[in-house]
């Protein structure tokens, strides 16, 4: 795809070199470093791009969405935009570049869904107050691309990074929809990932709004959970091959009607969520999955989130434990003394001292008392 | 009122595996050939090269999300399925897989014979116990990875070439058909035209026949994929990924 004799490509008319082996590749592009200058990437396509492609990139060229570059310079762009198109040196349109955004200092948003990678990759700083700041992020960006008529359509935990203080880079700019202001030539997305592909993108349907805001909705349940998708789960009676993408198309959740599936026993309870972001979601992944119209938008959403931010409490026995002011205990403490697993700790569970015994005599009688009043009241 | 203890027998890293998320588990078997043709620096190039996929393995945060890995040898005097580094003995409780993040590679040697119908039939057999594990757990799965690697022919037990193989074509056909995994059947070091139909018969869509021993790259292939997997990309996808697979190899030769 780079020319017969190699790798040489032109961005905006200059010749760069790019390395042999590409960063990433999927199917459909290849994103490679251009060899002296580590600012810099370039997405190739694996077939050669059509008109429309072209015409889209050189309309996006033209554009700078998101108000250019933000305010605070601690901040990278939320979009890594075309910068300039990538030709063959006989002039065949093969790509384009953009600004690098690699690992480690930018992560893809599905390293905060595992333990493992959250502690390897942003070290001792993820934590729920964390998280909830990066969900901030996702929708503040989500409204201002909205507002502006740009849909993200192909939005997923792969495609959106996020540096150490939490400020989020979408990647796959390319694939947003847009409509050309002069021309009024409309430039459809045609990705989407299926486990955050609403049923109407999952039937084939354009990207819109209501299909990000499905997205988003999905990404900040992850995020606020640690990584647990809002339709994981085996439904009862299902076929044997049941997905992620066949929950959202029969319009499973766990998070609504948790009777109608088997949830794995490591699932976080969604009564982490404070009660408003709960019932967004709830409307999201309940009557929202099959009804556009009753899905949250992500102004409802980051309204949501802005209220909770200064609200988080933080653990008095373990600092890297924070939550929702709703709640009266450490959620994470309490799934660590029963799982055995600290969801943003590694190394063993800490056991917390025993009471005194007094006190456990008298918690004890207590339960009995309870157990024995509930067998009265029933009998 | 408590919620019920894990069992106190769970070894700490399975505990983990299980409580870590619900994400959608994406099943992956290796089943490698450790005969005795593949004795010297075949074996030396496939240690190296899982030691570097493993690293990779560890790195990448999308596949540590939902890839989990199983090892299976054929050489020696039979097969061996792989726990991490741990050979498993036969009947053992626990299964091979394990997930991404944990992945150990085992030190492989080559010795004997190329019981490579019966691999197959165990890798089959392994991931079919997965599902099913998973299902029960509540844990959704992709379609599982199964990935051939073969140096030559299958034989029997006593190294004589062995036309077992066949009896296994209907029967991968039919899973394949029904999706219930991917195969791709990988022959290296100059495979003959006889062994290369072996591999055509049993994955007539993702077979290749490589010079050299490019395990790196084969690996690199096997982890696209996945990755491709967990996106929901079509057959074409694949299909790309694999053709461009098969057909780098002049630059890697270089």
């Amino acid at each position: 795809m780079s020319g017969p004799n190699g790798r040489t490509v032109l961005l905006g008319g200059v010749p760069v070199v790019l390395a042999a082996e590409p960063l990433k590749g999927g199917g459909q592009a290849a994103v490679y470093p251009v060899e002296g200058d580590d600012r810099v990437v370039v997405k190739l396509y694996r077939d050669p791009p059509g008109p429309e492609q072209e015409r889209r990139l050189t309309r996006m060229l033209t554009m700078s969405p998101l108000g250019g570059r933000p305010t605070d310079r601690s901040q990278r762009p939320e979009l890594a935009w075309p910068t300039a198109p990538a030709r063959a040196p006989g002039g065949a349109f093969l790509g384009y570049a953009m600004q690098r955004f690699g690992e480690p200092e930018h992560v893809q948003l599905v390293g905060l869904f595992t333990r493992a990678q959250r502690i390897r990759l942003f070290h001792q700083r993820a934590d729920w107050r964390f998280l909830l700041g990066v969900a901030w992020n996702l929708a503040f960006m989500t409204a201002r691309m909205h507002h502006e008529g740009l849909v993200i359509g192909d939005f997923s935990s792969s495609n959106v990074v996020v540096d150490a203080n939490g400020f989020i880079t979408f990647l796959d700019c390319d694939s947003i929809a847009f409509t050309d202001a002069v021309t009024g030539e409309l430039f459809p997305c045609l990705m989407h990932t299926t486990d955050y592909s609403a049923p109407e993108r999952l039937a084939g349907g354009p990207a819109t709004r209501a299909s990000d805001d499905f997205a988003l909705a999905v990404l900040v349940y992850q995020l606020l959970t640690a990584g647990n998708h809002p339709f994981g789960g085996v439904p009862h009676d299902s076929a044997p091959e049941s997905t992620v993408q066949d929950n959202i198309a029969a319009s499973i959740s766990y998070v609504v009607r948790p009777e109608q599936v088997v949830v794995p026993r490591g699932t976080v309870d969604p009564s982490v969520l404070p009660p408003e972001l709960l019932g967004l979601s709830r409307a999201a992944f309940g009557p929202g999955v099959l009804d556009p119209g009753a899905r949250p938008s992500a102004e409802d959403w980051l309204r949501a989130l802005d209220r909770e931010r200064s609200l988080v409490r933080v653990c008095p026995d373990r600092p890297m434990h924070t939550y929702g002011s709703h709640l009266s205990g450490c959620p994470w403490c309490g799934r660590a003394s029963v799982t055995g697993h600290d969801v943003f700790n590694l190394g063993p569970v800490p056991t917390p001292p025993p009471p005194p015994t007094g006190t456990r005599t008298a918690l004890l009688v207590g339960v009995i008392l309870l157990i024995l009043l509930i067998v009265i009241v029933t009998v | 009122m408590r919620r019920q203890q894990p069992p106190r027998t769970l070894p700490a890293e399975y505990a983990d595996i299980e409580f870590e998320n619900n994400a959608q588990r994406l099943p992956l078997v290796l089943c490698l050939d450790t005969s005795s043709s593949m004795a010297g620096p075949p074996i030396d190039a496939l240690n190296t090269a899982l030691s570097e996929w493993t690293r990779e393995l560890h790195d990448d945060v999308s596949l540590s999300y939902s890839v989990e890995v199983a090892v299976i040898t054929f050489g020696g005097r039979g097969v061996t399925a792989w726990r991490g580094a741990q050979p498993l003995e036969p009947g053992s409780p626990v299964g091979p897989f394990v997930a991404a993040n944990m992945f150990e590679p085992p030190r492989l040697a080559a010795s004997g014979v190329t019981l490579m119908t019966e691999a197959l039939e165990l890798a089959m057999h392994v991931v079919a116990a997965r599902k099913a594990e998973l299902r029960a757990q509540g844990f959704q799965y992709y379609r599982p990875q199964i990935c051939l690697v073969t140096d030559g022919l299958p034989t029997d037990g006593t190294g004589h070439i062995s036309r077992t193989w066949q009896r296994l074509v209907p029967v991968l056909a039919e899973e394949q058909a029904a999706r219930r995994f991917r195969l791709y059947a990988i022959g290296v070091g100059g495979l003959t035209d006889l062994a290369e139909q072996v591999l055509q018969a049993y994955a007539p869509k993702f077979n290749a026949r490589l010079q050299g021993f490019p395990f790196r790259q084969l690996l690199q292939m096997m982890s696209a994929s996945a990755n491709a997997e967990t996106k929901g990309a079509g057959d074409e996808v694949f299909e790309k990924i694999f053709s461009q697979f098969k057909t780098q190899r002049p630059a890697w030769e270089a």
